[in-house]
């Protein structure tokens, strides 16, 4: 069960095994990560520019630097994991039912690990240089 | 959490902007996948969603995301400190306030881009 409380010594307790424990953790630790990546990320792509005019070229030019490809990859693996994590928690207080809780669960892990594995090999398919020069 | 009327405001916003972020990230992915085919297929897909109703649907996932980052760290507050829990409604007026302090001017700015103003 997904550990419902505000401190961490009470987690630990209620933790039904340390993998739940861990998730616990995780959910924080990427939290904060995903605040300065996600809100730079929005910023990059819709306050420096307008997000009307991305297009293929853009997209590509920006894949195509180092720098945004080891942000990306690092935002694609965290911003997955917490939602998904975060998601089994909504499933599991939601859906009593053994049955659908399962398949509703496993149905959501299998387009996840296929969006992570897509993902990934979209930011290497991309050369790493500027393109269109 | 689920003391007072505030928390339980805050947890079931958290929630649903939780759940909406996913499911536009899954999208989102899926979208700019397309690239891997070349230019001509990306930017069917990435015209398609440039029309207004997705546009406006963009703005509100950066809502969500304003909302869901400012009240996850309240989140940890109220977990890693020993004030956190007892001020948490003050808290999630701190979060309200810094969110409309954030997103008032961002839709100034990305309003008038869906309806013709910059972009293209
Ligand atoms: C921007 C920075 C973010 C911060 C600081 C943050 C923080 C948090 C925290 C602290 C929790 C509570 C975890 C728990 O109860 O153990 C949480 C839950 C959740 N987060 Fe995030 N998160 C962020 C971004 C995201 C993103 C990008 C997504 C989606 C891809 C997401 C989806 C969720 C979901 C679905 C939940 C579960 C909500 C619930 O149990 O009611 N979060 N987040
Ligand atoms: C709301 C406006 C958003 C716009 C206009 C936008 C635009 C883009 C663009 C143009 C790219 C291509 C590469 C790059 O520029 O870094 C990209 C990639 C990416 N975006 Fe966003 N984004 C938005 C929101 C989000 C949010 C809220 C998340 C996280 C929950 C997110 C997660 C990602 C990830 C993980 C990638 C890399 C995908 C991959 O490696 O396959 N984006 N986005």
């Amino acid at each position: 069960m997904a550990i419902k409380t505000r401190n961490f010594n009470e987690a630990r307790q209620q933790a039904s095994t340390n993998v739940e424990l861990i998730w616990w953790v995780f959910m924080r630790v990427s939290g904060v990560l995903l605040v300065f990546l996600v809100l730079g990320h929005i910023y990059m792509n819709n306050i420096l520019i307008s997000n009307t005019s991305i297009d293929y070229d853009y997209v590509a030019s920006r894949f195509s630097q180092p720098l945004i490809k080891v942000y990306d990859l690092v935002m694609l693996a965290l911003a997955m994991l917490h939602g998904t994590n975060g998601l089994r928690y909504v499933i599991e207080d939601y859906v009593h039912h053994d049955g659908w809780r399962n398949f509703i669960k496993y149905a959501l892990y299998f387009v996840v690990a296929v969006l992570i594995a897509t993902g990934t090999m979209l930011l290497f398919s991309f050369p790493f240089e500027k393109v269109g020069g | 959490m689920y003391r007072g009327r505030e928390g339980q405001w805050a947890f079931f916003l958290h929630r649903i902007t939780g759940v909406a972020i996913l499911l536009y990230l899954l999208v989102h992915v899926g979208e700019l996948t397309a690239a891997m085919f070349g230019a001509k297929y990306s930017n069917a897909i990435l015209g398609f969603f440039h029309q207004p109703l997705f546009q406006l649907g963009l703005l509100a996932v950066i809502g969500a995301v304003l909302y869901h980052a400012l009240n996850g760290l309240r989140i940890l507050i109220m977990d890693f400190t020993s004030w956190g829990t007892r001020v948490q409604d003050k808290l999630w007026y701190g979060v309200l306030a810094l969110f409309a302090l954030f997103y008032i001017p961002t839709i100034i700015k990305i309003l008038p881009e869906i309806f013709g103003g910059g972009g293209h």
